[in-house]
């Protein structure tokens, strides 16, 4: 297996980061800007820098067709960056929320993106022609506290979002004249704009990290603060989903997951590394790291001449230098993102953390 | 005194900051009573916790010490009242004190293999925790008597008196408990005690 491809941007955090549909542009969330970042050769040049928001920005988002560059901000604002011969032009969304905006996602439809936030709402957001504006319609019940992440259904109608009370849930955010009427299937049959299909909680209830549908939408798995990943089946409207499960983990929390296939989940987190689950409807599993520990050119590979031995106790008055992980991601990665795959299975993801590291893996 | 005076020292008084805006906002979150988030819990009387305690104590003297802590672990009375929940907390210790420092780990990770082992081991990381609360919250009210200077300085101080002997003696046991807990069960089971509305 090929190594990890790492880009190490800068020494700050990265609250979220995207790449174009071409793999040549990287956008990256540092602090109140978002920074683009070309890719040139073996590595990513910053090129551009689009400052528009006055507090830290928490998401960044790029429309894989359109181009197009969502990003949100604590300072309540979304703007949406057009592409445009002489950079991005920014528009403000009217969010209408009078607490931080926490995370964006455009719907794979490209019509229409969800905005997270601090107010306890959902701003679901949509272009009007005839008003030239992106105007948003809030889902609010029954959420009662933060949302701290959402992700669309292939169909983009159907929304999951987690939250700090702990739920997951799924959400109808159909909009009239901008979304087709969706199929019915396991999640309902008729869903109009709010239509709450499903709420979820595990036993033992931590903040929900990320949530994810498995690539044909037919499941939901989420990540929470009790280390614990928890898989959804469900069985129509008004059912009890057909299963449940949640796997207790030894590790810390998962802060992100995707799907690879129906039968493999891929999380990472607080333990800076990404962690493989394999499993169906009869039950998950932790199958494993994905690194390979003590990999050779790091560290342990320069074992040791006795010179060497001396200098360093000489130097720092130890042998051994433990001031680096054998991740890595130096520190707690925030968000992976499926780079390269097709029909639902994954060949490569990228990871980005605390670390301000940018890592394209092999899945 | 002039009106402009007056209203530069009401603007500048700050009791402004201490309105609690949430009262106004029908919509807040404080609004909202946090135990409808989660299913209600199952009621525990006392009459059960307390066969189950003599159960567990019985087990205990027959010499099967894993059978009394997955016993005491497998039903924690989270929906208990306080006492109830005080009376299955000192069965649970006194499982604990009774189980020898080398059959810790082999037992922890017997129980950690069967199914639901991680969750009666997140129970027990739990005991754990109210274990340490509970002789830590002592200690200050007991050491007043003797120096009145030390509030709350921490238990550490306290461990070597006379007095409180057989409470650092509990609180050494509970925390060998807690390192081999987290060796069987990882950080993930101190994260999960953390996260958990159920309580004991």
């Amino acid at each position: 297996m090929a190594s990890p491809e790492v880009h190490h941007l800068f020494h700050h955090p990265i609250a979220d980061h995207s790449f174009s549909a071409d793999k040549q542009t990287l956008a990256v969330a540092r602090d109140t800007s978002v920074e683009l970042y070309g890719r040139t050769g073996s590595g990513f040049k910053l090129k551009d820098e689009l400052k528009g928001h006055d507090k830290t920005v928490t998401s960044v988002d790029i429309a894989l067709n359109s181009g197009r560059i969502v990003t949100c901000s604590q300072d309540r604002n979304a703007l949406v960056w057009e592409p445009s011969p002489t950079g991005y032009k920014p528009t403000l969304v009217l969010l209408r929320i009078n607490r931080a905006a926490t995370f964006v996602r455009w719907s794979p439809s490209e019509t229409k993106f969800a905005v997270g936030s601090g107010a306890r709402v959902i701003a679901i957001c949509y272009f009007e022609e005839e008003n030239d504006w992106w105007v948003s319609k809030h889902i609010k019940k029954p959420i009662r506290s933060t949302i701290t992440t959402v992700a669309w259904h292939p169909n983009s109608v159907l929304l999951a979002a987690g939250s700090t009370d702990a739920h997951a849930r799924v959400f109808s955010s159909f909009i009239k004249g901008v979304d087709a009427r969706p199929e019915p299937g396991v999640w309902g049959e008729r869903l109009p704009f709010n239509t709450v299909c499903g709420e979820y909680l595990n036993n033992s209830s931590g903040w929900v990290h990320a949530v994810s549908f498995s690539p044909s939408g037919d499941a939901l798995a989420f990540a929470a603060h009790d280390s614990s990943i928890t898989v959804v089946y469900p069985n129509g409207a008004d059912q009890p989903p057909r299963a449940v499960i949640s796997v207790n983990t030894q590790l810390l929390p998962f802060m992100s997951l995707i799907w690879n296939g129906e039968s493999e989940i891929i999380a990472a987190g607080y333990d800076c590394e990404a962690y493989r689950f394999k499993g169906g409807e009869g039950g998950w599993q932790l199958t494993g790291s994905l690194e390979s520990k003590g990999r050779p050119g790091l560290g342990d590979a320069r074992e040791e001449s006795a010179f060497n031995m001396f200098k360093q106790m000489d130097l720092k008055g130890k042998t051994k230098d433990d001031t680096q992980l054998k991740t890595v991601h130096q520190n707690t990665i925030n968000t992976i993102r499926i780079y390269e795959g097709s029909g639902g299975t994954v060949r490569k993801f990228s990871s980005s953390g605390v670390d301000g590291r940018i890592v394209i893996w092999n899945a | 005194m002039s009106i402009i005076q007056q209203v530069t020292t009401a603007s500048l008084s700050d009791n402004w900051r201490t309105i609690n805006i949430d009262l106004l906002d029908p919509e807040s979150s404080s609004n909202f009573d946090t135990s409808t988030l989660h299913p209600p819990l199952v009621p525990v009387s006392d009459d059960e916790i307390r066969t189950l305690g003599q159960q567990i104590r019985q087990l205990m003297r027959g010499g099967d010490a894993e059978g009394a802590l997955r016993g005491a672990l497998e039903m924690p009375p989270y929906g208990g009242s306080d006492a109830v929940k005080e009376l299955h907390a000192e069965t649970v210790i006194l499982v604990l004190q009774s189980i020898k420092a080398s059959e810790m780990t082999p037992i922890l990770k017997r129980i950690f293999q069967t199914d639901g082992g991680s969750e009666a081991l997140d129970a027990l990381m739990k005991y754990l925790y109210k274990g340490m609360a509970a002789s830590s919250s002592h200690s200050p009210s007991r050491s007043s008597a003797i120096s009145p200077q030390s509030t709350g300085a921490g238990f550490s101080q306290m461990g070597g008196r006379p007095a409180v002997a057989s409470e650092s003696s509990t609180m050494s046991v509970l925390l060998s408990w807690h390192e081999k807990v987290v060796d069987v069960a990882g950080l993930g089971c101190v994260g999960r005690c953390m996260t958990d509305w159920r309580k004991v």
